[in-house]
């Protein structure tokens, strides 16, 4: 394909077996209306300096591996375009993580506090070999939160994980919500002690940056305010029964 | 070895998303000097010579004019309100969400509504 | 520690007061801004002494108190608190004791006043 449009992109290199502080590295990339984020990248590690370490997988915006911060903007290296930048173009890690390479972060941070939610279905079933039954009311009520990727823009958004990386944060709340609506889990029990301390829910000020980051649009912010509800629930009632 | 850049105070003035949310915030400060005001007004009532001397210090133009910044304050803090709202609590008859839209314009009618009862109950003319 | 009180906090109860006060913000201080603030002082509007003090001095009075100056003042200290750690200057113990004391005391104030009345 005929490319003839060149662009200066600069990037942020962390190289820290050669230098402890971030750079600034430019590299001139060509593209044409198709080209995303992902490509520029691909392109510079293959023809101009395979240093370059990024994380990336499916391209098509559903693994949630290419986050990165574009222009001050989490955003998913797949899902961007150079067309969308007619003047500098700047890319970054995702922030509020620590950076290990390049644009690589720790995704521990995140992962963490996911598995600290525990996002998965929890019951009893009567009959283990029976499959569960779900009307499309009751799909209806958490399928938006069930499409998150785990990509990570959310946490990059936040302004709270910012300030405090204790903050449980929009994607594992998200997922937690999810799993408290849905019908066939009975774990919400087990999911309230996190999400009413400071650092679950209530570390939250409907900033709302982190909705509109999302790729899937899955609303963390409306999961969390969600939550501030069933947990405000959560502890009245506890109180109230004199135990979880 | 790694690093992680710590968050300045000054973080929320990097995007415009944020510098909205913090001017959100801020629609508090004209509040509390309303506040202080109603506070005061209330207090005058006990005198017709004490809810002059108040009314005349509602009148001075600086006073007017933080009143009338905290009237604009009101309702941005409203407009962003109302778009939240529906957000922590959503609506479901039966199958169906009630459209956001609907929750946000039936918030705005009960605004308007208070609006025109208190023009209604105050507003005779000078 | 109990079970009862394991890991219990105020933080719902300042939310709730915060979404209370919102509400009221949202919907009656606008008209009070309007009609008090800028309509009588600037004389398009004229405020009848008598009229008003009869209507404060009944039921009406109270619920006015509370809805325009209790839970706007907690709204108020709620996001002056979070304003304070979003700023980076504040937002913890002192924040929270001077924040929702300051709202307490007016709110006591303004009640005071309405039973003297």
């Amino acid at each position: 394909m005929q490319r003839d449009m060149h662009k200066d992109i600069h990037i942020q290199r962390y190289l820290p077996e050669e230098n402890a502080e971030p750079f600034w590295q430019t590299f001139q990339v060509p593209y044409d209306d198709t080209t995303s984020i992902l490509d520029v990248l691909n392109y510079i590690k293959e023809e101009l300096d395979p240093t370059l370490s990024f994380r990336w997988s499916c391209r098509m915006a559903i693994c949630g591996s290419c986050g990165y911060m574009v222009n001050g903007i989490p955003k998913l290296g797949c899902k961007d375009f150079v067309r969308n930048y007619p003047s500098a173009l700047r890319i970054g890690p995702l922030a509020h993580f620590t950076v290990e390479r390049d644009l690589m972060v720790a995704m521990d941070e995140f992962l963490d506090h996911l598995e600290a939610v525990k996002p998965y279905l929890i019951n009893e079933p009567q009959d283990k070999q029976a499959p569960h039954r779900q009307t499309p009311a009751q799909l209806a009520k958490y399928k938006q939160f069930s499409n998150c990727i785990n990509c990570g823009l959310c946490y990059a958004a936040c302004p709270q994980f910012g300030l405090n990386p204790e903050f449980v944060g929009p994607g594992a709340i998200a997922l937690a919500h999810r799993y408290n609506l849905d019908s066939r889990d009975q774990g919400q029990g087990q999911r309230m002690p996190i999400l009413n301390s400071h650092d679950g829910v209530w570390s939250c000020t409907f900033v709302g940056f982190c909705s509109d980051v999302c790729p899937k649009g899955v609303d963390p912010a409306a999961a969390v305010n969600q939550g501030k509800v069933e947990s405000a629930k959560s502890m009245l009632i506890q109180m109230f029964r004199g135990g979880a | 070895m790694s690093y992680k850049p710590t968050l300045s105070g000054s973080w929320w003035l990097q995007h415009r998303f944020f510098r909205a949310y913090m001017l959100r915030e801020a629609t508090v400060l004209p509040l509390v000097f309303l506040i202080c005001s109603l506070l005061a007004g209330v207090y005058s009532l006990a005198s017709l010579e004490q809810f002059s001397a108040w009314q005349e210090f509602m009148a001075k133009p600086w006073v007017i004019g933080i009143h009338a910044l905290a009237l604009l304050a009101s309702l941005y803090h409203a407009l962003t309100f109302f778009q939240l709202f529906p957000r922590v609590m959503p609506i479901r008859l039966g199958n169906k969400q009630v459209p956001a839209i609907l929750m946000v314009a039936g918030q705005w009618a009960g605004t308007v509504a208070v609006m025109v009862m208190f023009l209604w109950l105050f507003g005779g003319g000078a | 520690m109990s079970q009862r009180w394991r890991g219990l906090h105020l933080e719902p109860v300042w939310w709730g007061l915060f979404s209370a006060g919102g509400v009221c913000f949202a919907v009656f201080i606008p008209a009070i801004a309007l009609v008090f603030g800028v309509l009588a002082p600037l004389g398009l509007i004229e405020i009848n002494y008598l009229q008003l003090q009869a209507w404060y001095a009944s039921w009406w009075g109270l619920i006015a108190t509370g809805v325009m100056i209790c839970l706007p003042g907690f709204h108020a200290a709620h996001r002056i608190r979070h304003g304070l750690h979003d700023l980076k200057v504040g937002g913890g113990f002192w924040s929270i004791l001077i924040c929702y004391g300051l709202a307490a005391i007016v709110s006591v104030f303004a009640l005071w006043i309405w039973f003297q009345a």
